[in-house]
């Protein structure tokens, strides 16, 4: 089968779009068209992205903010550009507020250690919730041995939808920090995070939120929804794998102490001490990954010039009609049925083992994630051993549900 | 092409109605297989006597691939010592790495497993009873 669909100018044109990720027209498994459903795990790159980082080492690689020489401030001045781009996509206040981190989990075990750990005694507690990332689970747990607090979990139902009333009751005076993911990556679930923020903030207590797989598709304003950090990475939406960031409010930055030490985080050092860089250089020790965050920027501008609005049409539609055919299947169960959800279906078949089904619709040239997709506490909960799950980006188009369907449909009859 | 080879007859009908399928009553040695990442969770049962596998079962939940390779271990391991076990691993993960090689006579029927060498995502699962089973040798209950 090959990939048509028809174009539809006013919301978004899905092949201008499609133009832009060359590895779109790849072909695999004897020249099968790729079918590209495994968005979640990580999205593919533009471009505006590929050729910003190629164009960095072409034509200005040199480390920031050392040297006099020209490429050096070019250098300083695009990776500082793309920090500002990532202001805007989070509406921050200010770049001081935005640190380039590897990524969300580097981000979170940041604030685990350098905020909250001064600040944790034995009982303490960290609340987080059932659909958390090991991202957002292990760095809290590890903390919690550091140094005897507890953590604690609100409970999700059936839908895979947060039980925000639960939540509010565990709060208590030694809950120190909730913990939240934005949109779930397992069940697709979106999260109320401002009225957890609200609640939080009776209790005055911080919230931090993992918001990963929230950029790609919506619009996020921190300020309006009223949390303490943010983190987020690059490579999930649209940007290079190893960067990404964590915002929080610049009199919470400057109250932290350093986490790394080692170059670009100090202002001056001797061997009788050392005085700390300003925000958010504090926290950026050793060089950082610059083409990744130059890349990063375009991937925050290619959004911005997509649009929110065009993506979130066209993912809808897709979610839609890949729930509406996979309901209709015999024995498949989709698992995380949210009233708010991001384009996530995962699911099980009866009589087919999820990786068995990821190896057959492979060779349809299919690409989905299969197993426990990093949120094992959730595949416990639905008392299964792992899931099958598509995942989709504006790109993607319903055509392409369509082979993974018939895809699905041979796994099932070879498997039976 | 390569998907039929991977799920041929042989090894579908092996998951289908898996031999040795259950717990083993009277087991002298166990462990359990777990691959967190793709879900496999299964547990290797043996009775061993007088230096030799006299019994073998396993049970849980596993893909199609781990599922018929352990039913096709567990028929092959009756009869056998644990150095055998250990030696026959040895050759078969290396059948698995290098589908230039030969057959092994000596693994008779788990030699069609060797289709997973086409897909290195999978290997892992086919070797995990094998691990399990090793394992289990190496602990008495």
């Amino acid at each position: 089968m090959d990939i048509v669909e028809s174009k539809v100018k006013d919301q978004l044109d899905v092949f201008a779009l499609r133009e832009q990720f060359p590895v779109l027209a790849r072909r695999v498994h004897d020249e099968k068209p790729l079918v590209y459903f495994d968005n979640a795990a990580t999205a593919q790159r533009p471009l505006k992205v590929i050729e910003a980082m190629d164009d960095f080492y072409r034509r200005y690689n040199a480390n920031v903010h050392r040297g006099v020489h020209q490429l050096s401030v070019e250098a300083s001045e695009q990776f500082e550009l793309a920090r500002d781009s990532v202001r805007r996509l989070l509406n921050a206040d200010s770049v001081r507020e935005v640190v380039f981190t590897r990524g969300t989990t580097e981000a979170v075990n940041l604030v685990a250690q350098a905020y909250l750990r001064p600040r944790l005694e034995e009982g303490d507690e960290i609340l987080i919730t059932h659909m958390e990332h090991h991202s957002n689970i292990v760095p809290w747990q590890m903390l919690c041995e550091q140094t005897g607090a507890v953590l604690k979990v609100a409970p999700i139902n059936r839908q895979g939808e947060l039980l925000v009333e639960e939540l509010a009751s565990m709060i208590n005076e030694r809950t120190k920090l909730i913990g939240m993911v934005h949109v779930s990556n397992a069940l697709g679930t979106i999260n109320p995070v401002e009225e957890v923020c609200r609640i939080a903030k009776k209790h005055d207590v911080p919230v931090l939120v993992d918001g990963a797989q929230a950029t790609p598709h919506m619009a996020v304003d921190v300020q309006a929804l009223g949390c303490d950090f943010y983190c987020i990475s690059a490579h999930k939406m649209y940007g290079p794998t190893g960067i990404g960031a964590l915002w929080a409010r610049e009199s919470i930055l400057e109250d932290m102490p350093p986490w790394q030490g080692g170059g670009e985080m100090i202002t001056r050092v001797s061997f009788e001490g050392t005085t700390y860089n300003d925000l958010p250089h504090k926290f950026e020790a050793g060089t950082p990954n610059i083409s990744g965050a130059i890349g990063f920027g375009k991937a925050v501008e290619f959004l911005e010039e997509t649009g929110y609005e065009g993506i979130v049409w066209q993912e809808e539609r897709l979610l839609e009609y890949a729930t509406e055919r996979m309901q209709a299947i015999d024995g498949l169960e989709i698992i995380g049925t949210a009233k708010h959800k991001g384009p996530v279906v995962s699911f099980t078949l009866e009589g087919a083992h999820p990786n068995d089904i990821g190896t057959i619709v492979d060779h349809y040239g299919v690409a989905i994630r299969t197993g426990h997709h990093c949120a094992m506490p959730v595949m416990q909960f639905f008392d299964v051993p792992a899931t099958a799950r598509v995942s989709f980006a504006p790109y993607n188009i319903r055509n392409e549900i369509d082979i993974f369907l018939e895809a699905l449909g041979k796994a099932r009859d070879m498997l039976a | 092409m390569a998907l039929d080879k991977l799920y041929q007859q042989v090894i579908l009908d092996h998951n289908r109605s898996p031999r040795h399928y259950g717990r083993l009553e009277g087991a002298t040695h166990s462990a359990r297989g777990h691959d967190a990442l793709c879900g496999d969770d299964i547990l290797v049962e043996l009775r061993v006597a007088d230096g030799k596998i006299q019994e073998a079962a396993f049970s849980g939940e596993a893909c199609a691939i781990t599922t018929a390779s352990a039913s096709m271990l567990m028929d092959w391991l009756v009869g056998r010592s644990r150095s055998e076990v250990a030696l026959e691993h040895a050759h078969f993960a290396q059948l698995l790495d290098d589908p230039e090689l030969p057959d092994r006579p000596e693994l008779g029927a788990i030699n069609h497993l060797r289709a997973v060498s086409g897909f290195p995502a999978r290997v892992r699962n086919t070797l995990l009873p094998w691990r399990a089973t090793l394992q289990a040798l190496e602990r008495q209950q």
